[in-house]
């Protein structure tokens, strides 16, 4: 069951949500789907970018809730500290 | 489901926080920022794009998809989306301050106007056209003083002048600055600068929470890094605060009356202020909540944290407490030394185990170009620690700061 959701969790990355975060130079991969839920990397322009967690709950979470029913909750495990090219660049307003 | 309109500017430090808080809580998030989401046609009831400098038309965009399906809240992060915020909550019937005390708020000249004509004690100030020679400019200034833009945040531009020279070349400087690409104002903050008395005195800031017209400290912040200038970086705040009883009763009390002097009554306001002999001084009043990781440093009740808190409210929701927990907390904002890239980090692990120390969060990445005080905006990262007083919490975040290195090369 949980390789069966892996396999479509990967399907709508490869068709629905790497295709869209590349028009900002981001990707998402795929880390393990457990228990329900989906643990993910952000790497690109998503890897440390100050609207990372909007794309993350608003955009992909949603997405995937959406197609994916079964699914509980999406997890970033990036480490956003490491990206090297955000799209955008946080600071403190 | 409650519907919760979060307005987030690509840039904020605080998205996470607030989205985690608002996941919490169930309810449906929408969230509004500067730039398009790369998912926004995918998911166009969750996401748009609104121009938060321009308060007005964002109230009527969101007022044309509140007809269709309406919000029960509306939540500006920051300083970019406080105005724009009010105003789409004034438009809609939500609970927020009136537009006009959030904007006095975001502009300092206004500001000190209202506080001045409701005696709350605020340094001496002029406001400067930036078109005129600055060695005239200076005529009837007194020294020291402290110039500063009217709309920035985090201390950017805010220069210390000891004499003539020194406020010429301040004024020049904070010129030179709001005329940058990464720099977004207009308006009168991008053509005058502001002017004010120097006043020597510790620093502290107030977090609080206006519930109808009232305000309620949610945590009083010492800073005990001196910020006698030339630039004003803020690196520690500890709370609870180590001044005496009276003394934060008094800051309470003059912060309260400055909220009430622009007219806030709703939502967080982040104060900062002066404290000497003749009691504190208000520099600042924000209709926001603090910025940057801060907030980390504050949980309330049986563990909320102030982004639940400013949410709970907007939503009109029950507040099981405002009471911060009792053990002392603190963050440390890591300065940019010097101009350059950031090449790389050590010590990390090093500073994690500094008994006390919860968090060390790297927010700069390597290769990115850092930009110090007073023109940047930004910090290496943050440092959060715990413990049992206020001394001991200050002195986990110094040991934390000296295990870290950032090597830093030229640009």
């Amino acid at each position: 069951m949980s390789d069966d959701l892996k396999s479509r969790v990967q399907e709508l990355i490869d068709t629905m949500i790497n295709p869209a975060v590349a028009g900002h130079g981001g990707f998402v991969e795929l880390i393990d789907v457990q228990d329900n839920r989906v643990y993910l990397q952000m790497g690109g322009g998503c890897q440390g970018c100050g609207a990372a967690d909007i794309t993350l709950k608003a955009g992909i979470e949603r997405l995937i809730k959406e197609e994916l029913p079964e699914v509980a909750e999406v997890l970033d495990t990036t480490d956003h500290s490491a990206g090297s090219n955000p799209y955008y660049q946080a600071g403190k307003a | 489901m409650d519907r919760l309109l979060l307005l987030l500017p690509t840039t904020t430090y605080r998205t996470q926080d607030f989205l985690e808080a608002a996941g919490r809580l169930g309810v449906d998030i929408v969230c509004a920022s500067d730039e398009p989401s790369t998912f926004e046609a995918h998911a166009p009831d969750n996401l748009l794009t609104l121009d938060f400098a321009d308060p007005d038309g964002a109230a009527a965009r969101v007022a044309t998809l509140a007809a269709r399906r309406p919000f029960s809240a509306v939540v500006g992060v920051d300083d970019l989306t406080a105005v724009a915020a009010a105003a789409i909550a004034e438009r809609l019937g939500l609970r927020s301050s009136a537009t006009a005390a959030v904007a006095a708020a975001r502009d300092k000249f206004q500001m000190r106007q209202c506080l001045a004509a409701a005696g709350v004690p605020i340094p001496r100030y002029r406001r400067l056209a930036l078109k005129d020679d600055p060695f005239l400019a200076a005529r009837g200034v007194e020294f020291p003083c402290v110039l500063k833009p009217l709309a920035l945040s985090a201390s950017r531009g805010v220069i210390r002048a000891n004499n003539i020279d020194q406020f010429m070349a301040a004024f020049r400087r904070i010129g030179a600055l709001l005329a940058r690409d990464d720099v977004e104002v207009s308006g009168d903050a991008a053509q005058f600068l502001l002017a004010e008395a120097y006043v020597p005195g510790v620093e502290v800031a107030l977090e609080g929470l206006l519930m109808g017209g009232a305000l309620h400290t949610l945590a009083l912040f010492d800073k005990p890094d001196p910020l006698e200038g030339p630039y004003f970086e803020e690196t520690i705040y500890i709370t609870p605060s180590r001044l005496p009883a009276d003394v934060q009763r008094s800051i309470e009390a003059v912060a309260a009356a400055a909220c009430a002097a622009l007219g806030l009554s709703e939502g967080p306001v982040h104060a900062e202020l002066r404290v000497n002999d003749d009691g504190p001084w208000v520099l600042e009043v924000a209709a926001r909540s603090i910025g940057g990781l801060c907030s980390r440093t504050l949980r309330f009740g049986t563990g909320m944290t102030l982004e639940e808190i400013i949410l709970r409210h907007a939503l009109g929701w029950p507040i099981a407490s405002l009471v911060r927990e009792r053990r002392p907390a603190g963050v440390m904002m890591i300065p940019i030394p010097r101009a350059g890239r950031l090449a790389a980090v050590q010590g990390q692990d090093a500073a994690a185990t500094v008994p006390g120390v919860e968090e060390v969060a790297i927010t700069a990445h390597v290769g990115q170009e850092l930009v110090p005080l007073p023109e940047g905006w930004q910090y290496l990262g943050f440092i959060f620690a715990r413990a049992d007083s206020p001394e001991a919490v200050e002195a986990a975040l110094r040991d934390a700061h000296a295990r870290l290195v950032f090597s830093i090369a030229a640009v």
